[in-house]
């Protein structure tokens, strides 16, 4: 058994191996990892709409023992990682991390959010960093708007509105 | 071939556990699997065993077993495994009477993997390939194995 709390780094040598192979080779792993997270998050985001959502991330922010707080507006969630376990695990590591960790959040949350309707910004920050910020908007335009802020914007398979990963 | 210590392990993960993580490594097997064959997925655990695992597998290349012994110990008491450690002159023994990982997959996904198992028999495999003992997994049913660590002749 791999330990749960060693999937990161698993992880970690999965993505080493599908870069390999190519961009589009790693966006169709992320997509399938979004389809095996719609198991877990789909009808609840879908009832409860962006409160299923900060109620998701909350369970989540228990038991990966993240840091990080949630904010839940009208018109939007805001999410600010304070302390990434998953890119420190990686990070703390004896196999080198893969230099693009971090998008693979984005990469499965995006989907799901197009799939929903809602619209994702995702902003890493700094890949060499273990902290991020993500929003969900209700709004395409006030998406967009948060877009020109980021710092290091992430994209996914599917994204079509034009913005890329830098 | 243990030798007895309190150094911490080199992961020695606390706090709360997320169990579904292993429901993704049950989609990651099946997706490497299906479209780069065995032999790529066979590849990445062995990459798993020997550079993820560096120091269990330094350890082991030592003639010192307990590294490992104390890994098992702690993750598997982490997720609540129905275990067995035996400790022997020339063998250590690990019987997993309830394998968390499988079992909570069953849970959650529609399907377990046919090599779900093979992250177990493979990092073991090159954790200790080339060294002086030999890690052989024995599967004796859905969710249960035995692990045994023994000098190679």
């Amino acid at each position: 058994m791999i330990p749960s709390d060693h999937f990161t780094k698993f992880y970690n040598e999965v993505f080493k191996f599908l870069e390999t192979k190519g961009n589009e080779v790693l966006h169709a792993y992320w997509l399938e990892i979004s389809r095996n997270q719609e198991r877990h998050t789909m009808e609840a985001f879908r009832a409860d709409g962006l409160r299923g959502m900060r109620d998701y991330w909350d369970h989540i922010r228990i038991e990966e023992n993240c840091d990080l707080d949630l904010e839940l507006h009208e018109d939007r969630l805001e999410l600010n990682m304070n302390a990434c376990p998953s890119l420190r695990k990686v990070m703390d590591n004896d196999a080198n991390p893969m230099s693009r960790y971090c998008d693979h959040c984005a990469g499965w949350i995006g989907p799901i959010m197009d799939k929903l309707g809602y619209h994702l910004v995702y902003d890493v920050i700094d890949r060499q960093e273990p902290r991020c910020k993500m929003q969900i908007f209700k709004d395409r335009d006030q998406a967009r708007e948060a877009e020109g802020q980021a710092k290091l914007l992430m994209d996914w398979p599917g994204k079509s509105d034009g913005n890329k990963a830098k | 071939m243990i030798k007895p210590d309190d150094k911490p392990l080199r992961y020695n993960d606390g706090g709360n556990v997320h169990m579904d993580f292993h429901g993704a490594t049950n989609t990651t097997i099946d997706f490497i699997i299906k479209n780069f064959g065995i032999e790529a997925m066979d590849d990445i655990f062995a990459r798993v065993g020997r550079d993820v695992y560096a120091d269990i597998r330094g350890h082991l290349m030592a003639g010192n077993a307990t590294e490992l012994v104390k890994h098992w110990r702690h993750f598997f008491d982490r997720e609540g495994a129905d275990y067995a450690i035996d400790v022997r002159e020339d063998e250590v023994v690990l019987t997993v009477n309830h394998c968390p990982a499988y079992h909570h997959v069953k849970k959650i996904a529609p399907k377990v993997s046919d090599h779900f198992c093979d992250q177990t028999t493979k990092t073991n495999e090159a954790m200790a390939e080339g060294g002086p003992f030999a890690i052989a997994t024995e599967i004796t049913g859905p969710g249960s194995c035995r692990q045994i660590i023994r000098k190679r002749p």
